[in-house]
C-alpha cells in the first residue's frame, strides 16, 4: 500500500522487490555491479518507519518514552534496538528504524497534539551512499566540509545539494563508509537521478539493499 | 562567496539564506497616520552603517536577527529572535 | 623546414630541466611539420627549431617572438582545431597538435595584413571613436571590415558541448604561488599544523628557484630541499598546474586546472604569486630576439633550448647579472651589460660578470632595435641621464641577435586586490607594494617588495606562521624581514624615439607617442586613459603593460605613480574555458508521488515553478483544444480526477492557532467550527493581495490550510517570522512534501468516493464546505468539499507514500462512471467559468482586495490582520479598477482577445484582459477583466484590442457564468 517516491525511477532498473514494513523493496537491481556498493552505491531506504515531532515539549515527550534524546542541537543518537533519534535544528526530531524494526510504528501511535508537541508529517525520499568515493562525491555536491566534521560528535547537517534541501549524516559503520541522506519526497526523483549520475561517473551507481546491506538483521 | 554564521547550523555560504530585509518597528497600525504608515510600509533607509537584519536558513526553516555593517560588508554578530544578550 | 631531433636550439641536458628527452612529440605549425619533447610547449619547440616569428600583433601585423614566455603575453597565440586562443608559451606541446598562429591574412609568415605597420600614421589612438562613421552608407561596410579584421581566432560551430564538473573543497591555508616564498610559507604553515593547499599556474613548483640562477646551482638545491620540506607534510597539498583565478569573498577562491574548475573556502589566504618582469620601452622593442631576462632563463632551465647565440643585456637590477651568467652558462655570447644606472650594480655580481669579461656599460640605454627579415640583428646603444634622454652624438651599434630586458618589475597582485588590500607606491622600490592588508590576507615576495632570495624565503616563512597564528594554530613567533637594500625597477625605463614603435602594450600595439596623444585628448586620469588608450584591455590585461603606462601618465601629470594609482584587478586572473564555468548544470526539479500514473496516462507536462504538472492528458488523434475541452466535459457531466499535490499544505496547532490565522489572514477563523473550511486570502503590509487557499478545521487546536503553488515557501516562511516576531502559542509545520492531494470533481463523483470508503458522503453528515478525516481505500485521508470548479467534488489529502494506491482505486471505481483525469489547462477553464481568480493572474503586484471581487472575505472589524491598515487608507481613496467578468458577442468570435489584451476607451487604456476561454456551457468566450470602474457595471459594453489591433466588443455580465446559483456543488445524494 506504501510507495517509494523513486518506485518509477527503480522500475526501470528490473528490481527485484520484497515488502518490508509495508513498501515493495529493491533488495537487488538487474543491472548492478557487484563493486559499485564498495565504491559509491546508492540506495533507497525511504521504506524505514520514520515520524517527526516539534515543539518545545518534543524533547521532554521523547525522553519521558526512552528515547535517548540529543541534548546539543543537530546531533544524532543510535537508538538501542538500531535506528537512530536526530535532533534538527533546535527543537524538530526525526526518529528513524533500524532495519529489523524499532519505536516508531508505537511512538506515532501514542503522538497526539499535545501542549508544545506537533507532529511533523515525513514522506522523505531517504538515501544510504555508500564506498570509498564518498567523499567526492560530497564535494562535487554539497558545499559543507564533512571531513572537518568530527565523525565521533555525530553530526547532523542540514544544508543543500544540488539545489536541494537535505539532512546529511554520516554513520560509523565499522570502517565503511555510510552517509544517510533525507529530502523531501518531490525531489526525490530529481536528487537521485543526479547522485547515481555522479556516482556512475566515479564508477559506482544505484544499487539494491542487499549489496549496500548485506550485514543487516531482518 | 560571503559566509554567514546561523545561530543554529553555524557557518554557511550565504546562498543557503534567504534575506528579510532590515528589522524595522512596526507603528501601531491603530494610532498611525496614514503618512506615517505608508513610510512604514514603502520607504526603507538607504543609510550606510550597521544594520540589524533578518535572514533566513532554508535548510532548517531557521529565522535569525544578523548585526552587519553594510558598508564594509561584515556581519558583526547573529542570534536568535528573543535570546539577544543585553 | 622541419628540424631533425636534436634542434639546432636545443641544448645538452640542463639539471632540472621539464622536458623528457625520451618521448619526442610531433607536432605542426603553420602546416610545418616540427619536433618537440614531452614537457614541451610549443614555442619553445619552436624557437629551438630556429622560428622566430611565432605571431603576428593585433593591429600593426608586426612579427612577434617570445617576450615574457610567461602568459604575460600573448605574442604567440595559437589556435588547434576547434581550441581557440591558447597560449603557445604555456600550454603543454601534444602528439598530433596542428596548430596555426591566430588573427593573421595567408599565414605567419607572409600576412598580408603587415601593411597595416606602413599604415600607421592614419591609425592613431583611438581612431576608429572618430572615423568610419560617414558616410553612413558605408557603416556597414566598415564594420564588417573591422570584424574580420581585428578577430582572434576562429570559431568551430562545430566543437563539441562538455561538462566538467566543479568540485568544492576546504583549507586553512591556501597559499598561491610555489616560489619560493609561497613554498616558505606553506612548509610553516604546515609544519604549525594547519590544512595548506599550496597552488601554483605553472606545470611544476618552484617558481624563480628554478630558473634565476645566476650561473650557479645553489638555488636548485634549495628548491629540491623545499620539494623535499613539502612532501615530508600530509597536511599540505601541492597541485601545480593549478590557477587561483579569483579571490571571493570570505576566501572563497576559485582554482582553475586543465581539467575542472574547483571552489575552494580558505580560512586564510597568502598570495606569493611574484611579480610580472616589464619591458624597457626602445623603437623596435618587439622585434623577435628581444625578450624579458627570465623569459630567456625559462628557456634555458625549463626546456634547455638556447634564446640566442649572441645576446646584449639591457638592465637596472640585478637580475639581469643573473640573467647574463645563466646566458653564459648556456653558451651565449654576452655582452656588452647596458645598465641604465650610472652607478651600476652594487652587489657581488659586479664583480664576478667583471671576472667572466663581460663589458658593463653603466649610464647607457639602447635607443632602438634593428631587425632583418623579421629579427633582431642589431642594437644602438647611447649613454644616457637616467631622465629618459638619450645623448644620441655618439651611438654604439652592435650586432646581435638576442636583447634580454630586465629593467623592472610590476607585482602580480590582482588576487590582494580582490581581498580588498590597498596598495601603495614605494618610491625607494619603484614598485606598488601592499599598504594595507585585510585581516586573513597575507603577501610575501616579491609581490610584497621582496626581492632577495634570502629574505624571499624569510618572508614567506613570515607570512605563513602569521597565518597559522592568527588561525589559532601553535606556531612560533614570526621573525622580521630586514627591507632589501636596492630597488629591482628603474623609475624610467622608456627611451623615446621620433620615429615611435617603441611599444608599452604589445597586446594592443600601443607606443609612446599614443599615451601623450590620448593625454592630450584629455584622457589624463588612470581609468579614462585606459579605455581611451585599451592599454592593459588585452588579453594580457595589462600584466606587461600597466606599469610602464602608469609611469608615463605620471609624468605628463607632473605627479608621482602613486598618485596616478591603478585600476581595478578583476577576475579571471588568466581565461578560464567556458566549459569549466558551466560545470554540470543542476535543474531541481519537484514531482507529485503521482509522476507516473501521469505519465502512463498520457500527460503533456507544463512547468509550475520547480513543479511539472500535466497540463492536459494527449488522446491519440485529438488535438490539445478538443482534449481540454473533453476533460472539463467529463467533469461537468460526469467525474474527473486532477492531481493537486503541488498546493502548498500547512499544519497549524496550539492554543493560540485560531487567533494567529485571524492576524494574516483577511477573514475569520477563530469561529470557524471544528469539521468545515473556509477560503482564506492573504495580504501583504501594503493591502495587495498575494496568496489565497483553504483553511479546514480539524480540531480545536488544530487547522489545516493550503496555500497556492508558487506561493508555498514565501508563505510558510512568513508565518514562522510573524511568530518570531508575536511569540503567540502555536507551532506551525510544512506539510506540502508529505502530503499529496486530488480532486475528485464531477457530479458523479459522490458514487465513485462512496464505494471505497465508509464514511457518511449524505449532505447532511458532511455538508458543502466541510472537512472530514476517515479512511479513503484504506488510506488515512482528510476529505473536504470544495467548490474551485463548480461541481459536487471533493478534494482529498493523503500521506505522500499511498497517494498512488489512492489514486488507482480511485480510477479504477470510476471506471464504471466513465472518470476521466482532467488538467491544469480544463481546471483553468472550469474556475474561469465560476468566476473563481487565480492569484497572480487575475492578480497582480498591485492589486488590492476591491478591485478583485474579494471585499466579502476582507473582516475589517477584527482587532488587527496583516495589511489592514492599507486597505483602510486604499479605500478611502476610492477604486482604481474592478475586476469584471465579460463575455464576447458571438461576431467577436473569430479573433478571441488574449490575456493581457488591453481594453481600450477613447484611444485610453481602461483595463486589460486576465483571464479569457471558450465556454462550451456558456457557449461563448468569457472571462475576467480589470476595468475602469464606470466601465464595471453589469451590461456595460466595452472594446478590446486584440491581436493584430482588430478591437473585439465585450459585454460585461455578473459571475458567475455557469451556475449562479451555486447548486452543482450541493447536490445531494
Amino acid at each position: 500500500m506504501r510507495a517509494s517516491p523513486l518506485r518509477h525511477v527503480l522500475a526501470p532498473l528490473h528490481p527485484r522487490l520484497e515488502v518490508l514494513h509495508g513498501m515493495p523493496v529493491a533488495l537487488h537491481l538487474r543491472d548492478e555491479q557487484p563493486g559499485w556498493a564498495g565504491v559509491l552505491g546508492v540506495c533507497d531506504l525511504s521504506f524505514l518507519p520514520r515520524m517527526g515531532l516539534k515543539g518545545p515539549g518534543a524533547a521532554a515527550w521523547l525522553a519521558e518514552r526512552d528515547i535517548p534524546v540529543p541534548a546539543v542541537p543537530n546531533r544524532w543518537e543510535p537508538l538501542p534496538g538500531g535506528g537512530l533519534v536526530a535532533r534538527l535544528a533546535r527543537s524538530e526530531f526525526l526518529v528513524e528504524d533500524g532495519f529489523p524494526g524499532g519505536p516508531v510504528t508505537g511512538l506515532a501511535a501514542q503522538l497526539q497534539v499535545g501542549p508544545g508537541v506537533y507532529p511533523v508529517p515525513r514522506q522523505d525520499c531517504a538515501l544510504a551512499l555508500t564506498g570509498s568515493a564518498l567523499t567526492e562525491l560530497l564535494v562535487q555536491t554539497c558545499n559543507v566540509d564533512f571531513v572537518a566534521q568530527d565523525a565521533a560528535a555525530r553530526v547532523v547537517t542540514l544544508t543543500s545539494m544540488v539545489g536541494v534541501s537535505v539532512t546529511v549524516l554520516r554513520l560509523p559503520a565499522d570502517g565503511r563508509h555510510v552517509v544517510r541522506l533525507w529530502c523531501d519526497g518531490t525531489m526525490g526523483p530529481y536528487l537521485w537521478e543526479t547522485l547515481t549520475g555522479i556516482a556512475g561517473e566515479l564508477g559506482g551507481g544505484p544499487v539494491g539493499l542487499d549489496s549496500a546491506f548485506p550485514d543487516r538483521s531482518a | 562567496m560571503k559566509i554567514l554564521t546561523c545561530p543554529v547550523n553555524g557557518p554557511r555560504p550565504v546562498s543557503e539564506f534567504v534575506y528579510g530585509g532590515e528589522v524595522r518597528p512596526m507603528p501601531d497600525p491603530a494610532n498611525t497616520s496614514d503618512f506615517d504608515w505608508a513610510d512604514y510600509v514603502f520607504n526603507r533607509s538607504g543609510i550606510p552603517g550597521v544594520k540589524v537584519e533578518w535572514w533566513y536558513h532554508l535548510a532548517s526553516g531557521t529565522w535569525f536577527l544578523a548585526e552587519r555593517d553594510t558598508v564594509a560588508d561584515r556581519v558583526l554578530r547573529t542570534w536568535l529572535p528573543g535570546e539577544e544578550h543585553p | 623546414m622541419s628540424a631533425p631531433s636534436a634542434a639546432p636550439g636545443r641544448l645538452p641536458p640542463v639539471s632540472g630541466e621539464w622536458i623528457d628527452r625520451s618521448r619526442t612529440i610531433d607536432f605542426r605549425f603553420e602546416g610545418v611539420a616540427y619536433q618537440g619533447f614531452a614537457g614541451d610547449v610549443p614555442s619553445a619547440a619552436l624557437w629551438a627549431a630556429g622560428v622566430r616569428t611565432l605571431g603576428r600583433s593585433f593591429k600593426y601585423h608586426r612579427p612577434r617572438g617570445l617576450l615574457s614566455f610567461a602568459n604575460h603575453d600573448v605574442n604567440a597565440l595559437i589556435q588547434w582545431g576547434a581550441r581557440l586562443n591558447l597560449r603557445a608559451d604555456v600550454e603543454p606541446l601534444e602528439p598530433g597538435m596542428d596548430l596555426t598562429a591566430v588573427n593573421t591574412f595567408g599565414g605567419v609568415q607572409g600576412d598580408r595584413a603587415r601593411v597595416l605597420d606602413l599604415l600607421g600614421a592614419f591609425l592613431p589612438v583611438g581612431f576608429y571613436y572618430k572615423a568610419f562613421h560617414r558616410p553612413r552608407a558605408l557603416f556597414p561596410f566598415w564594420e564588417r571590415f573591422f570584424r574580420r579584421v581585428t578577430g582572434l581566432g576562429r570559431l568551430d560551430f562545430r566543437a563539441p558541448r562538455l561538462h566538467t564538473p566543479k568540485r568544492y573543497d576546504f583549507a586553512d591555508v591556501l597559499v598561491v604561488g610555489a616560489g619560493p616564498s609561497g613554498m616558505a610559507a606553506a612548509v610553516a604553515a604546515g609544519r604549525a599544523g594547519a590544512r595548506v593547499v599550496l597552488v601554483d599556474e605553472n606545470a611544476r613548483i618552484g617558481g624563480s628557484l628554478g630558473w634565476q640562477r645566476g650561473g650557479d646551482t645553489a638555488s636548485l638545491e634549495r628548491l629540491r630541499a623545499l620539494e623535499a620540506d613539502l612532501a615530508a607534510l600530509p597536511n599540505v597539498s601541492v597541485r601545480p598546474g593549478t590557477l587561483a583565478a579569483g579571490w571571493y569573498a570570505d576566501h572563497w577562491i576559485a582554482l582553475v586546472d586543465a581539467v575542472r574548475m574547483t571552489k575552494l573556502r580558505a580560512r586564510a589566504t597568502i598570495v606569493a604569486g611574484g611579480a610580472f618582469e616589464q619591458p624597457a620601452v626602445f623603437r623596435n622593442n618587439d622585434l623577435p630576439g628581444v625578450m624579458l631576462a627570465s623569459a630567456a632563463q625559462r628557456l634555458v632551465h625549463r626546456y634547455a633550448v638556447k634564446p640566442m647565440d649572441r645576446a646584449v643585456v639591457l638592465t637596472a637590477n640585478a637580475d639581469g647579472y643573473r640573467a647574463a651568467l645563466d646566458l653564459l652558462a648556456a653558451g651565449v655570447s654576452v655582452g656588452p651589460i647596458v645598465d641604465l644606472r650610472a652607478e651600476g650594480e652594487s652587489s657581488g655580481l659586479s664583480e664576478r660578470v667583471k671576472q667572466v669579461g663581460i663589458q658593463v656599460l653603466r649610464g647607457h640605454c639602447v635607443l632602438e632595435a634593428r631587425g632583418r627579415d623579421g629579427r633582431l640583428c642589431e642594437v644602438t646603444i647611447c649613454p644616457w641621464d637616467g631622465q629618459g634622454n638619450a645623448s644620441t652624438a655618439a651611438p654604439q651599434k652592435v650586432a646581435c641577435d638576442g636583447l634580454v630586458m630586465s629593467t623592472g618589475w610590476a607585482p602580480a597582485a590582482a588576487l590582494l586586490y580582490q581581498a580588498g588590500a590597498k596598495m601603495g607606491f614605494d618610491e625607494r622600490r619603484q614598485q606598488f607594494v601592499p599598504a594595507a592588508l585585510p585581516e586573513g590576507v597575507f603577501a610575501a615576495g616579491r609581490v610584497n617588495g621582496v626581492f632577495t632570495l634570502d629574505n624571499k624565503l624569510a618572508d614567506g616563512e613570515r607570512a605563513g606562521l602569521e597565518a597559522a597564528r592568527l588561525l589559532g594554530f601553535d606556531a612560533p613567533a614570526p621573525r622580521s624581514v630586514a627591507p632589501d637594500l636596492d630597488a629591482a625597477s628603474h623609475p624610467w625605463p622608456i627611451v623615446d624615439h621620433p620615429a615611435g614603435r617603441n611599444f608599452v602594450d604589445f597586446d594592443e600595439d600601443l607606443q609612446v607617442k599614443d599615451f601623450l596623444n590620448a593625454a592630450a585628448e584629455g584622457f589624463d586620469n588612470i581609468e579614462l586613459l585606459k579605455r581611451f588608450s585599451t592599454v592593459g584591455m588585452g588579453p594580457s590585461q595589462g600584466k606587461h603593460s600597466n606599469m610602464n603606462a602608469i609611469r608615463l601618465l605620471a609624468r605628463i601629470r607632473g605627479a608621482s605613480p602613486g598618485e596616478v594609482g591603478t585600476t581595478t584587478a578583476r577576475p579571471f586572473f588568466h581565461p578560464v574555458p567556458l566549459s569549466h564555468l558551466a560545470g554540470r548544470g543542476f535543474s531541481p526539479r519537484r514531482e507529485t508521488p503521482l509522476h507516473s500514473r501521469h505519465a502512463g496516462l498520457g500527460a503533456v507536462w507544463m512547468q509550475a515553478g520547480p513543479w511539472l504538472r500535466p497540463d492536459h492528458y494527449a488522446v491519440p488523434g485529438k488535438r490539445k483544444s478538443e482534449n481540454v475541452r473533453e476533460e472539463a466535459r467529463a467533469v461537468r457531466t460526469g467525474v474527473g480526477l486532477i492531481d493537486v499535490g503541488t498546493l502548498g499544505k500547512i499544519e497549524l496547532y496550539g492554543p493560540d492557532a485560531g487567533a494567529f490565522l485571524e492576524r494574516v489572514y483577511t477573514g475569520k477563523f477563530a469561529n470557524l467550527k471544528v469539521g468545515m473550511t473556509r477560503y482564506a486570502v492573504m495580504l501583504d503590509e501594503s493591502g495587495v493581495v498575494i496568496d489565497d487557499g483553504v483553511v479546514a478545521r480539524l480540531a480545536e487546536q488544530h487547522f489545516y490550510f493550503t496555500t497556492t503553488t508558487t506561493g508555498a515557501a514565501v508563505v510558510y516562511r512568513e508565518l514562522q517570522r510573524w511568530n518570531a516576531q508575536w511569540n503567540l502559542d502555536i507551532g506551525i509545520v510544512n506539510a506540502t512534501g508529505p502530503f499529496a492531494a486530488m480532486n475528485l470533481a464531477g457530479p458523479k463523483s459522490r458514487a465513485v468516493l462512496r464505494a471505497i470508503t465508509s464514511l457518511d458522503l449524505s449532505n447532511e453528515a458532511f455538508p458543502y464546505l466541510g472537512v472530514r478525516q476517515a479512511e479513503v481505500a484504506g488510506v488515512p485521508a482528510r476529505v473536504m468539499r470544495v467548490g474551485f470548479v463548480g461541481e459536487l467534488g471533493y478534494e482529498i489529502h493523503v500521506p505522500a507514500h499511498q497517494a498512488g494506491h489512492l489514486w488507482d482505486a480511485l480510477m479504477q471505481e470510476g471506471a464504471a462512471h466513465d472518470i476521466r483525469p482532467f488538467g491544469v489547462e480544463a481546471q483553468r477553464l472550469l474556475r474561469l467559468e465560476k468566476g473563481h481568480i487565480i492569484i497572480g493572474q487575475d492578480t497582480d503586484g498591485l492589486t488590492h482586495p476591491d478591485e478583485a471581487g474579494l471585499e466579502w472575505a476582507v473582516k475589517m472589524d477584527k482587532p488587527f490582520f496583516v495589511g489592514q491598515r492599507s486597505v483602510d487608507i486604499v479605500r478611502r481613496r476610492g477604486l482604481r479598477q474592478k475586476l469584471a467578468g465579460f463575455r464576447l458577442d458571438a461576431a467577436s468570435a473569430a479573433v478571441a482577445p488574449k490575456e493581457c489584451h488591453l481594453v481600450i476607451r477613447d484611444g485610453r487604456i481602461a483595463g486589460r484582459v486576465t483571464s479569457v476561454a471558450f465556454s462550451e456551457v456558456v457557449g461563448a468566450h468569457v472571462g475576467l477583466a480589470f476595468l475602469d470602474p464606470d466601465l464595471s457595471a453589469e451590461g456595460t459594453p466595452f472594446f478590446i484590442r486584440a491581436d493584430g489591433g482588430t478591437m473585439v466588443q465585450a459585454r460585461v455580465v455578473a459571475l458567475p457564468f455557469y451556475d449562479p446559483a451555486g447548486d452543482r456543488q450541493k447536490i445531494s445524494g
